[in-house]
Formats: C-alpha cells, structure tokens, sequence
C-alpha cells in the first residue's frame, strides 16, 4: 500500500489558505469528492467530525490525519493539503497545523486505515519529509517527493512506480502485480485460458492484482516481464505440462496442477501472500529473460540463434555418419574406383551414407522451423519447417511431367510455369541462405496471423492453433516460396552456370579454380555452392565423354575438367576446417557450444563435408562467410596452380587416392583453411557469454 | 527499571486515538516509557513514533518504565491498554 498509490492529482492541493478546522475538513472532502473516492459526502463527514470530537487528529509537528472508515467510501485513498501560513487544528501541542492528510478507508478493509496512518507517520517523522512537502510548487512534486521518501524509506518495494502515478485512477494495473501465474495444459485450448481466468478474477475480488501467462498451443501470451517477476510476491505455476521456469530462480513459486487453478485460485493466491511457499531454485540453468524490449539487432540474433542450436545435432551426426560411410569405403579400397557411388560402395558404407544423409537433410527444416518458432513462439515452427523444406528441395521439377489438359488457361499455365522447375530454369534449392529467409518469412506470417486473429472471440481460441495458423501459414509461406523466392534463386544458378562455362572456354583454369572453389564457401549447399558443384560433377561427365571419344587421361581439355572438380572438392573442405582451426586458435570469438564442435568440423573437414560450417556461417553470416570464402577460393586457385586434378565427384580426403599431385592439394587444403582460420581470427568479434 | 508484557485488544490496533492519549498520559511521567514490539524500541512519549509501529489488535508487546515514578508509569500504561482506552 504505498502512499504514492492513494493519492492522485485530483486529491492534492497546495498552498492552500484556511481559517478554522471545519473549512479544513471541507475542503479535504472536497479532494476526495473531486477524486472520486466517495460517494456520498454527508456520511463521510459525519465519521471525519465523530472521530475529531473524540480527540484532535491533529498529532504534532504541524500535522494533522484526520481520517474515516465508513460505508460512503469507494476505495482506500488519501487527500493532502499544504497550508503555509497554518490553521487551528485543535492541535494536541497547541501549534498551527500546515500539512494535512486526510484517509478514506472502505468497511471492512480491515487494517488498510491502520497500515496507511502507520506507513504516514513513519515518513512524517523525518522532518526533511515535511519540509520538502511543504516547498513543493506543484502537485507533481509533491508526488515525486512522496515518492523519493517512500523509495527510500522502503526500499524493497520499489517497483511500478512511474505508471503508478500516471493511471492511478484506473486501480489494478497501475498497482503492479503482486502474484503472478503461469498456465498451461497438454493439448492448450480451453485449461490454460480456464485457469488464467480464474485466477485473476479471484485475484480481482481479494484486492490483490494477478496476472497470468497462458502458455497454450497458440503459444505463450501476456507474457510475464523481468520487471513484474521482480516486484512479485510469487508465482504460481499451474501446469500439466513443463512450462519455462529459470526465469522464477530466486522467488516464492508454487507448483499445481491446471485443475487447482481453475477451481481453488482463493486458496493457491492466499498461499502465496502467506509467505509460506518456497523459493524456487532451477537446477543449473541459465535465466533466459523476457525483455519487452531489444535492439532490432539483437532479437534477430537471438531468433537465428534459436535456429542454429536445434540445427546443431543434425550436422554433426549427420555429418560425421556421412564420412564414417567415406572412410569404409575407403579402407575397402574404393578410393579410386568409386565414382559418384563412393560412400555406397559396401553395403556397411551405404548404410551410414543413408541415415548420415537423411539426418543433413533435415538440417535446413530445423534451421528455418526453430527461426519462425523464436519469433512466433509454437505455431511458428510447422511454417517454418514448410519453408525451410521448400528452401531445401527447391520447386518440384516438371522434368518428363506431362500435365493432364495440354492446353492451359491463364491461371494454371501462370502456376505451371513459375511453380515447377524444368530442365532450363535452373536450379531452384537455395540452401541454408534459403533456409533462414524461409524462417523468417515464417515467422512474421505466423505472427501477424496471431494479431489478425487477436480480435476473434474467445470460443474460437481453439480453432487457432489447430487449423488457422498451419493452413493460412503453410499456404502462404508455400506461395511466397515456390512462386518468388525459388525461381529467383533458379535464375541465379543458371547466370552462375553460364559464366563457369565461359571461364572454361577461355581456358583461365587459376581464375576458374579460384571462383568455384570460393563458390563452394558462400552459401554452404545455396545455389551458388550448388552451380559449382553441380559444374564440377558435370565436367567429369564431359571429361567421361571425351575420353570414350578418344582423348586420353593427358589430353589438356580432359586435365581441365578434373582440375575444376578437385577446385571444387578442396573449396569444401576448407571452411569446416578453417573454422575448426579458429576454434583452437582464437577461443574468444566462440560459444561454448561451438567449440564442442571442433573435433566434428575436423572429420567434416576431411570428408569435404561442407555443412559443418553452416552453424557458424548462420550465426554470425557477415563475419564467417567472407573469411571461409576467401579461404576457400585461396586454396581453389593454389590447387588449380599446382594442377591437382580429382576423378571423384566426392569423399574428400579418403578419395585422395584419386587425386593427381596428393601432396600439394593437401597443402592447398591446409593453406586455405590457414588463411579462413587467421581471418576469422581478425574479423570475428569476441563472444559475450 | 520495571517491565511488562502487555496485548492489545483493540480491534483496530493502536491507531490514532488510542496512541495520542497514550503519548499524552505517558509524558506526565518523568520516566522514558518505552514500547517494545517486533524487536523495535519505541519512545512511547511521540504519537507518530507508536503509530508508525503500525500495532494492530492481538499484538503482543513490553512495556518498559525507568526513572524516579517508574511503577506508577507502568501501572498506569498497563492500565490504559487494558481497559482497550476506553473503546
């Protein structure tokens, strides 16, 4: 009950001139009138005058309280006056009084007249109090030096102190909260929003705010902020299911279940306010907070963020079962025969390569899922997943497809040409690049859903998350993909495509070994990445061809395809590599989580296993991805320079076998992932944990 | 120096009425009349002092009386609370 809190604008009057005791109590009931606070004001100054005759209210140092309990009030509140120049009181030490408060105190509200004359003196008594009251020029000062002295005096509760002031009259919210909930059931549809009703409407009849947080299928709403879980008296979890806790570590909070809050909020409130609830402490986690506030910079970090360290699991064990698959291979001496089955050569091989594979498949649908869900809390993350698979697989290809009714109208023909690739419109998968604008786009559409579907009616409420996000928000991140995003990224692939090839006809195999290996590094399995790639593997297709034709293994044009495919090959293999090595050299710039890594990237590093480096790349993209690149275009054109030439279109380093002049393109390797590691270590900032 | 232990049956504590004629019957003594309450020292002699202990109905408290009329201090003090001063 702070003093700052009874008190408003209307009920304070300064500099006040009055000449006898009944003009005083007039003009303070006038206050009170004009402030709202009572109803009816021949019954409240019928108790002021009573409780006066029974002894002056006027206690001393120039002070008077007059006060009363009577029905005629509507809430507890205070009226103040200053008189400079004093009047007669009937003051007990016989002096003029200057500062009067007056109390209006509801029936009933037991001790509350008691509590505010007590918390009144005890501020009253410091007469640095009185004397600032009584310099006070406008009503807001008198505010602000009630409220300084009251902060002072009473340090612990110092809490929503500037809204205080500013909606006083409209009661609860402007009190602060001082027990707050959090509500959640399995399936999040009509419990959680039961519970959360009940308890703030119990809390409402026992004068005490409440506020709950529903964490129900729609995702998490009237989330609870650091400030308010700071100035509570305690929390109250009712949840059937496991609601995010750290954030409590350190203050009082109950745990029930969901039912408990829908038939005994009385009871669960009243327990918290005893005092008797232990403090909760959470098992070595760290407190996430719930900032209402943030740089634009730093929520688009912390949503990427989200998305990396779901997507970290599926690279390394991917990752590391896919290079297993090369290693088996290689010991079982495919090295040099394997072609473009290496990895699936043995049935031992071919089993890791599968389930490593499907594992890395599904690396970008998490990275754009757990991206939508940062922003849009649960039904982000279905929408996301959608996107970040359509970023991955690219449009369905019309290839061989022949559409029932050969003549289209308008509107089909529009869909079958911009929604479908075909063997001209080049390749539509844009990657992990893909994947995060995917998340992204996701996410805002959810979110914007959630504030269309605001104004719903709250039988609705169900509906929301089982039908209205997943439909209206996979149609719509589905459009935006397959009709905008990909053909774009379609085209991009074909312009790559078209100037590999004009290098190659120009014969600059440094310059050509130099892009494609640097192409390799930018996008991580993007369209760029994938022009090289698919460039590499298609000029061995031609080196094939020219070989049945005739030429031989020497044949310059032959020499040229396989010195592309080994660029392309070591351009891969240096940014999982050069990462690992900066995680060695320069600790600072990484998370303790990404330095776990170090080991995986090694492996991936040497299984030209590129993807390893996607978390890095798409954590902190405008630092990592310039230093991997040129890392990687370094070792394409040292590689190019020294004529290493590669017949298998993967495996890395347990393909060596098949790569002219080993020792140099492992050098190559080593000198690019040197130059990602050194670069990394100039231009990556150091990691706040 | 004399002491006892005292509680309040008012049931709207020791608000102001009560503390003022307290306070005022007090300093007609000599002696320091002192109320101790939730591990407070309180001069029982200042009407803010006891209202700002905020003592509400059923609080259990000591009063301690010293100086020269220091019985008839207490006497009196244990009087006036347990007569509720007269409500």
């Amino acid at each position: 009950m702070r003093i700052t809190e009874l008190l408003t604008k209307e009920s304070i009057s300064l500099g006040v001139k009055l000449d006898s005791k009944d003009a005083a109590i007039d003009y303070l009931i006038d206050l009170h009138e004009k402030a709202g606070n009572i109803t009816d004001r021949a019954v409240f100054k019928e108790g002021i005058v009573k409780r006066e005759e029974s002894g002056s209210t006027a206690i001393g140092e120039g002070i008077a309280i007059p006060h009363a309990k009577n029905r005629a009030v509507k809430r507890a509140a205070l009226a103040a006056v200053t008189v400079p120049d004093g009047v007669d009181y009937d003051a007990l030490d016989g002096q003029p009084t200057n500062l009067i408060f007056m109390i209006a105190a509801p029936e009933g509200g037991s001790d509350v007249h008691l509590e505010v004359l007590s918390r009144l003196s005890m501020l009253l008594i410091d007469e640095d109090f009185r004397k600032d009251l009584l310099a006070c020029g406008t009503v807001q000062d008198f505010l602000n030096v009630c409220d300084k002295y009251e902060a002072e005096k009473f340090p612990e509760e110092v809490s929503t102190k500037e809204e205080a002031k500013e909606t006083n009259n409209s009661e609860q919210k402007s009190n602060g909260y001082r027990v707050l909930a959090v509500t959640a059931c399995p399936t999040g549809i009509a419990h959680t929003y039961m519970a959360a009703e009940a308890l703030e409407k119990e809390g409402q009849k026992l004068g005490i705010p409440v506020k709950a947080e529903t964490n129900g299928s729609g995702g998490a709403k009237n989330i609870l902020t650091d400030e308010e879980i700071a100035a509570c008296d305690g929390i109250i979890v009712a949840a059937d299911k496991n609601v995010e806790t750290a954030r409590f570590d350190g203050k009082p909070v109950l745990f029930v279940k969901v039912a408990d809050g829908i038939h005994k909020p009385a009871e669960l409130i009243n327990k918290i306010e005893s005092g008797e609830v232990p403090i909760h402490h959470e098992k070595g986690a760290v407190k996430s907070s719930v900032k209402a506030e943030g740089s634009v910079g730093s929520r688009i970090y912390k949503h990427l963020m989200n998305g990396v360290s779901h997507m970290l699991p599926f690279v390394i064990g991917g990752g590391i079962l896919t290079a297993l698959a090369f290693l088996i291979d290689s010991i079982c001496g495919y090295g040099a025969t394997g072609g473009s089955n290496f990895g699936s050569c043995t049935p031992l091989a071919a089993f890791f390569k599968y389930a490593g594979g499907l594992a890395m498949s599904v690396m970008v649908p998490v990275l754009a899922g757990f991206i939508a869900e940062s922003i849009a809390d649960r039904p982000g993350l279905a929408v996301g997943f959608l996107g970040g698979l359509l970023a991955t697989s690219g449009n369905a290809s019309i290839a061989g497809y022949a559409w029932a009714n050969d003549s289209l109208s308008g509107f089909q023909n529009f869909i079958a040409r911009f929604g479908f690739t075909s063997p001209t419109s080049g390749n539509t998968v844009s990657g992990f690049l893909g994947g995060i604008v995917a998340g992204f786009l996701a996410g805002y559409i959810v979110l914007g859903l959630r504030k269309l579907c605001d104004k719903f009616p709250q039988s609705l409420e169900g509906i929301k998350p089982t039908l209205i996000y997943p439909l209206v928000g996979m149609f719509a991140v589905a459009v935006l993909m397959i009709f905008i995003f990909n053909p774009l990224i379609g085209v991009v692939n074909t312009g790559l495509s078209n100037m590999l090839s004009a290098l190659a006809e120009k014969n600059l195999l440094i310059v050509l070994g130099l892009i494609l290996a640097g192409m390799m590094a930018i996008d991580m399995g993007g369209p760029i990445n994938k022009a090289a790639y698919l460039y590499g593997t298609m000029v061995l297709g031609t080196a094939n061809e020219l070989i049945s034709a005739g030429a031989t293994l020497s044949d310059p044009a032959v020499q040229a395809c396989y010195i592309s495919m080994a660029a392309v090959m070591v351009g891969g293999m240096v940014p999982p590599l050069g990462i690992a090595l900066a995680c060695i050299f320069f600790p600072k710039k990484f998370t303790a989580a990404e330095k776990n890594s170090t080991i995986s990237n090694i492996v991936m590093g040497c299984g030209f296993i590129t993807e390893g480096a996607i978390p890095f790349a798409a954590a902190d993209p405008g630092h990592v991805i310039p230093c991997t690149f040129i890392g990687a275009a370094a070792a394409g054109a040292l590689s190019a320079a020294f004529k290493c030439t590669l017949m298998a279109p993967h495996g890395g380093l347990f393909v060596v076998a098949t790569v002219g002049h080993p020792l140099m393109y492992i050098v190559s390797w080593l000198v690019g992932s040197a130059v990602t590691c050194v670069l990394l270590g100039f231009f990556k900032k150091n990691v706040q944990e | 120096m004399v002491a006892k232990d005292v509680k309040i049956i008012n049931e709207q504590g020791l608000h102001m009425r009560p503390a003022g004629e307290f306070a005022k019957e007090m300093t007609k003594f000599d002696s320091d009349v002192t109320l101790v309450f939730g591990g407070k020292r309180i001069n029982a002699k200042s009407v803010m002092l006891i209202i700002s202990a905020c003592i509400k109905c059923g609080a259990e408290l000591t009063i301690e009386c010293s100086g020269t009329d220091e019985e008839a201090a207490l006497a009196k003090a244990v009087e006036l609370v347990e007569s509720g001063f007269g409500e």
